[in-house]
C-alpha cells in the first residue's frame, strides 16, 4: 500500500510545484523593491512596500479607478442579471405556455455563441449609438454593461431553472389556495427560498465579468474608464521590465478577495460544476 | 394571507403603472433624441421596445412574458441583433476605405475633386455683403480684372463701377458693403465654406479673409448613368459594384474613398479564392483545431490522473485540493499576464532560474508549447473537479463485480472507469473544446498571436487562432476589414454552433424537459 501511494504523492507534488511556481514569483516580486522580474534567484530580497505604494500614488496608473470601474460593472451585472435570470427561470420552470420548449432550446443555442464572435457588429452598432447617446455607446461603462446583460438571460435562466425545478410544487399550490397570485408566489415564496442559489449565481457572474477582457478592451479606450483587466494589461504591456513590480502588486490585491470568496464557497461552486457532469 | 396583502390590489397596480411610466418616459425621450439625429434604425429599435413593453405589461394574457420580458429585450437587442448584423455585414465590402455610404462617398469625391485651374488664377478679395448676403469684390492678381461675386453668381465690373484702394485692389462698388475687421473675424469659420460661381463650372473659393483662388470641379457626377467624369483628364469612372468608382478603361484605377457596397458572397469567395487571404486563414484554422483538441486532451489527462491520485483517502487530501484548485480561482487574465512575464526573455523568471536566454515568444514552436503549458496550468483544476464528480457517479458495484471476476485494478481503470467517464463527461469535453476554440484571452494576452513573420508579409501570427485572427482582421493597425471579419465570424458561428448542437443532441439536454 505504501509504494502504491508513492506515485500519488509524487504526482501531486509535481503538480503542486507547477501550480505554486507563478504564484510564488508574483508574491515575491510584488514585494521586491527593484520593481523588475530580473531576479535570478527565488530567494526573496530587497523586500519593501514600494510597489504597493506606487499603485496608489502614481497618476499615470489610476489603479483605484480601475478597481472601482470593475467593481461597479461587475456588481451591477451580477445583481441585474440574477434578477433577469431568476424571473426567466421561474417562468420556464413554473408556467406552461406556447413556445416554452422552443424558447428554452433557442436560449441554449444562442448561449453557445459567445457574444464576442459578433465583435465587429457590436463595435459598429455601439459606435452609432454613441453618436446619439454617448453615455450608453462605445467607450462607456453603461454600454458595456448592456452588452454583458444581453447574454445573462441565457446563462442564468438555465442554471437557475435546474434549481427551481427542485423546489416542490406543493408550496406554490398551497400559496395559491390561499389566494396568492403568480407574482406573489414569485416574490414571496420563490425568491426567499432561492436566495442562496441566487447569491452563488450572482457571484459566478461577478467573477465572470471581473475576468472579461475582449469586449472591455475594445470598448474602454479612455484610461480612466478601464476595468482592472484592461488597465493592468495595457500598463504591463507598455514597459514590461519596469512595470512588473506594481503589476504584481496590483494583481495580488485584486485577486486575493476573489480567491478567498472562491475557496470559502467552493462547495457550492463545485457542486454546480459536477452536477452538470453527473447528470449527463 | 395578510402577509401578501401589500402586494395586491391598488398598491401593486400603482407600483406597476408608475414603473412602466418611467420606462416609457425614458424610451420616448430616447426615441425623439434618435429621430432628431436621424438615427432611424436606432429609433426603430427603441420604438419596438416601447410598444412591446406596454403591450406585455398591460395585456391580460401575457403573464409568462411579464417575467421573461426584461431578459428577452436585452437578449434580442444585444445578442440576436448583433448576430443578424454580423450576417448582414459579412455580405458587404466593408473595410478601410469603404466605410461610408455611397451618397457620402460621392459628396467626398466631388469635394476632393476640386483643383486650381490651369492658370492658377488668384484673386485679392474684399469680403462684404450685398443685399444682405455675403459677397466679395475679387481682383485678379494678374489681369487686374475686377468681379463682384455672390453665392448666386459673379459679374465682371467695368471701370467706373468700382474704386480701387492704394494697393490696387477694388474695395468699393455700388450696393457693396465691406465687412469690418470685427465682422470678418466673426465670420471666420464661414469663409472657407463660401463659393462664388464663375459661370463656367469653376468658382472662386476664399482661402483666407483676403485671398480667393479659382477652383475647377474636375469631377462631374452624372446621375442618369451613375458615372463620375474627370473633366480635366477626360476619364470616366463607373460603379464597379464592389464599392468603388473604377475607370472604365482601366479597372484597377479606382477612386477613393469608396463606400460599403453589397457584395453578396464576395467576402466568403475572397476567403477561399484569394491566396493571400486563404493561406493564412487555412493555417490559422488548422492550428485552432489542433490547439483546442490537444489542450483539452492534455488538461483532461492531467486532471483525470489527479482525480485518481486524490480519489482514495490520502493524508492531507483537503490541503492538496485547496492548493491545486488555486489556478481555477485566480482571475485568468491575471494568470495569463503573469505567465507572459515569467517567459519574458530579458526579465522572465524562467530564463533567470535556468540561466538560459531563450526567446520563447519568437519561435513558432516554442510559443505554441508555452501556450499549451500555460493553458494546462489554467485548466487542469477544472478537469480534476469534473473528473472527481464523474468518478463518484460510477457505481461502486461495478468495480466490485469486476474485481470478483478477477480484473486487475489497471484493467478496471482502462476497461470500465475510463470509458464510463468519457461517456459521462463528453458534453463537458465538447463544451471545453468549443471554449478553447474561442480562447481569445489566452492567445491575445500570452503571445498576441505572434510570432508574426512580417518580413514575408504575413498577416496572421504563428499562434493566432480564428478569434484573434478575426479581431486583427476587424481592428488591425494596417487595414480594418470588417466585412471579411464578419465572414470569418460566420464560419466560426457555424463550426461552434453545429458542434454544440451535436453535443446537446447527444446529451439529450434538449429533450429533458
Amino acid at each position: 500500500m505504501k509504494t502504491k501511494n508513492l506515485w500519488r504523492h509524487a504526482y501531486i507534488w509535481v503538480l503542486i510545484v507547477f501550480t505554486l511556481f507563478p504564484i510564488y514569483v508574483v508574491i515575491e516580486s510584488s514585494f521586491n523593491s527593484t520593481g523588475s522580474l530580473a531576479s535570478s534567484s527565488l530567494i526573496p530580497s530587497n523586500l519593501s512596500w514600494v510597489n504597493y505604494k506606487a499603485l496608489f500614488n502614481n497618476p499615470a496608473v489610476p489603479y483605484t479607478t480601475w478597481i472601482r470601474n470593475s467593481l461597479i460593472i461587475a456588481t451591477a451585472n451580477a445583481i441585474i442579471s440574477v434578477f433577469i435570470g431568476a424571473a426567466s427561470a421561474f417562468a420556464f420552470s413554473r408556467m406552461r405556455f406556447k413556445g416554452r420548449k422552443a424558447g428554452l432550446q433557442t436560449l441554449l443555442l444562442i448561449q453557445v455563441f459567445p457574444s464576442f464572435l459578433a465583435l465587429a457588429a457590436i463595435y459598429v452598432m455601439m459606435e452609432r449609438v454613441y453618436t446619439v447617446f454617448p453615455s450608453i455607446g462605445l467607450g462607456s461603462l453603461g454600454g458595456l454593461l448592456l452588452i454583458y446583460l444581453g447574454g445573462s438571460m441565457g446563462v442564468n435562466a438555465w442554471l437557475l431553472k435546474g434549481y427551481i425545478d427542485t423546489i416542490p410544487m406543493e408550496l406554490d399550490e398551497a400559496a395559491r389556495i390561499d389566494g396568492a397570485s403568480t407574482v406573489q408566489v414569485y416574490w414571496l415564496i420563490f425568491f426567499p427560498l432561492a436566495a442562496p442559489v441566487l447569491a452563488v449565481t450572482a457571484l459566478l457572474s461577478f467573477i465572470g465579468t471581473f475576468n472579461e477582457f475582449v469586449l472591455a478592451s475594445l470598448f474602454l479606450q479612455d484610461i480612466n474608464r478601464r476595468t482592472v483587466a484592461v488597465g493592468l494589461q495595457q500598463f504591463v504591456g507598455a514597459q514590461f521590465g519596469q512595470n512588473w513590480g506594481p503589476f504584481a502588486a496590483g494583481s495580488l490585491l485584486a485577486a486575493i478577495p476573489l480567491v478567498i470568496v472562491f475557496l470559502s464557497l467552493q462547495r457550492f461552486i463545485i457542486g454546480g460544476l459536477t452536477q452538470g457532469a453527473t447528470k449527463g | 394571507m395578510n402577509r401578501l396583502a401589500g402586494f395586491t390590489g391598488l398598491p401593486a397596480q400603482i407600483f406597476k403603472i408608475s414603473f412602466v411610466a418611467i420606462v416609457d418616459a425614458v424610451l420616448i425621450s430616447m426615441f425623439f433624441a434618435s429621430t432628431h439625429k436621424h438615427a432611424t434604425p436606432l429609433a426603430a429599435v427603441i420604438a419596438a421596445v416601447l410598444i412591446a413593453t406596454n403591450f406585455v405589461y398591460f395585456a391580460k394574457f401575457t403573464l409568462p412574458f411579464k417575467f421573461l420580458f426584461p431578459g428577452l429585450v436585452l437578449l434580442v437587442v444585444f445578442v440576436v441583433v448583433p448576430i443578424l448584423y454580423t450576417v448582414s455585414m459579412s455580405a458587404f465590402n466593408y473595410k478601410t476605405g469603404n466605410e461610408i455610404s455611397k451618397g457620402q462617398a460621392i459628396t467626398q469625391l466631388l469635394q476632393t475633386g476640386l483643383a486650381p485651374d490651369a492658370a492658377n488664377t488668384t484673386y485679392d478679395m474684399i469680403l462684404g455683403k450685398k443685399d444682405g448676403n455675403y459677397a466679395a469684390l475679387l481682383t485678379d492678381q494678374v489681369t487686374h480684372d475686377v468681379f463682384i461675386g455672390t453665392e448666386k453668381g459673379t459679374t465682371k465690373l467695368v471701370a467706373g463701377q468700382f474704386k480701387m484702394n492704394t494697393y490696387g485692389i477694388a474695395d468699393t462698388a455700388p450696393g457693396f458693403h465691406a465687412l469690418t475687421p470685427e465682422e470678418t473675424a466673426g465670420a471666420d469659420s464661414l469663409i472657407s465654406t463660401l463659393k462664388f460661381p464663375l459661370g463656367d463650372g469653376s468658382f472662386a473659393a476664399p482661402q483666407s479673409a483676403d485671398v480667393a483662388v479659382r477652383l475647377t470641379q474636375s469631377f462631374v457626377y452624372d446621375k442618369a448613368t451613375d458615372t463620375l467624369k474627370n473633366v480635366s483628364l477626360g476619364k470616366t469612372y463607373k460603379d464597379n459594384h464592389d464599392g468603388n468608382y473604377a475607370n472604365i478603361a482601366d479597372k484597377t484605377d479606382k477612386l477613393l474613398p469608396g463606400w460599403r457596397a453589397f457584395n453578396n458572397f464576395g467576402n466568403y469567395i475572397h476567403l477561399f479564392s484569394d491566396s493571400t487571404v486563404r493561406g493564412p486563414f487555412i493555417g490559422v484554422f488548422i492550428w485552432t483545431v489542433s490547439f483546442a483538441f490537444i489542450t483539452v486532451v492534455m488538461m483532461f489527462g492531467v486532471g483525470f490522473l489527479l482525480a485518481l491520485a486524490l480519489d482514495k483517502k490520502l493524508a492531507l487530501r483537503r490541503f492538496y485540493r485547496s492548493i491545486l484548485i488555486l489556478p481555477y480561482a485566480i482571475p485568468s487574465f491575471m494568470s495569463i499576464l503573469i505567465w507572459n512575464g515569467l517567459f519574458n526573455r530579458q526579465f522572465g523568471a524562467i530564463n533567470g532560474l535556468f540561466h538560459t536566454n531563450i526567446d520563447w515568444f519568437n519561435s513558432p514552436w516554442l510559443a505554441k508549447g508555452v501556450i499549451l503549458l500555460v493553458n494546462l496550468w489554467l485548466g487542469f483544476p477544472y478537469f480534476y473537479l469534473i473528473s472527481t464528480g464523474a468518478l463518484q457517479a460510477i457505481p461502486a458495484e461495478l468495480e466490485e463485480a469486476a474485481s470478483i471476476d478477477g480484473a486487475k485494478p489497471r484493467q478496471i481503470l482502462r476497461l470500465i472507469k475510463l470509458p464510463l467517464m468519457l461517456q459521462i463527461l463528453s458534453p463537458l469535453l465538447i463544451s471545453s473544446f468549443a471554449f478553447n476554440f474561442n480562447n481569445f484571452n489566452l492567445i491575445y494576452l500570452l503571445t498576441g498571436g505572434g510570432p508574426t513573420d512580417v518580413l514575408h508579409g504575413k498577416t496572421a501570427g504563428a499562434t493566432d487562432i480564428l478569434i484573434t485572427y478575426t479581431y486583427k482582421t476587424a481592428f488591425g493597425s494596417n487595414e480594418q476589414n470588417l466585412g471579411l471579419a464578419c465572414a470569418i465570424s460566420m464560419i466560426m458561428f457555424f463550426i461552434v454552433g453545429s458542434l454544440s448542437i451535436w453535443s446537446l443532441r447527444r446529451s439529450k439536454v434538449l429533450d429533458g424537459f
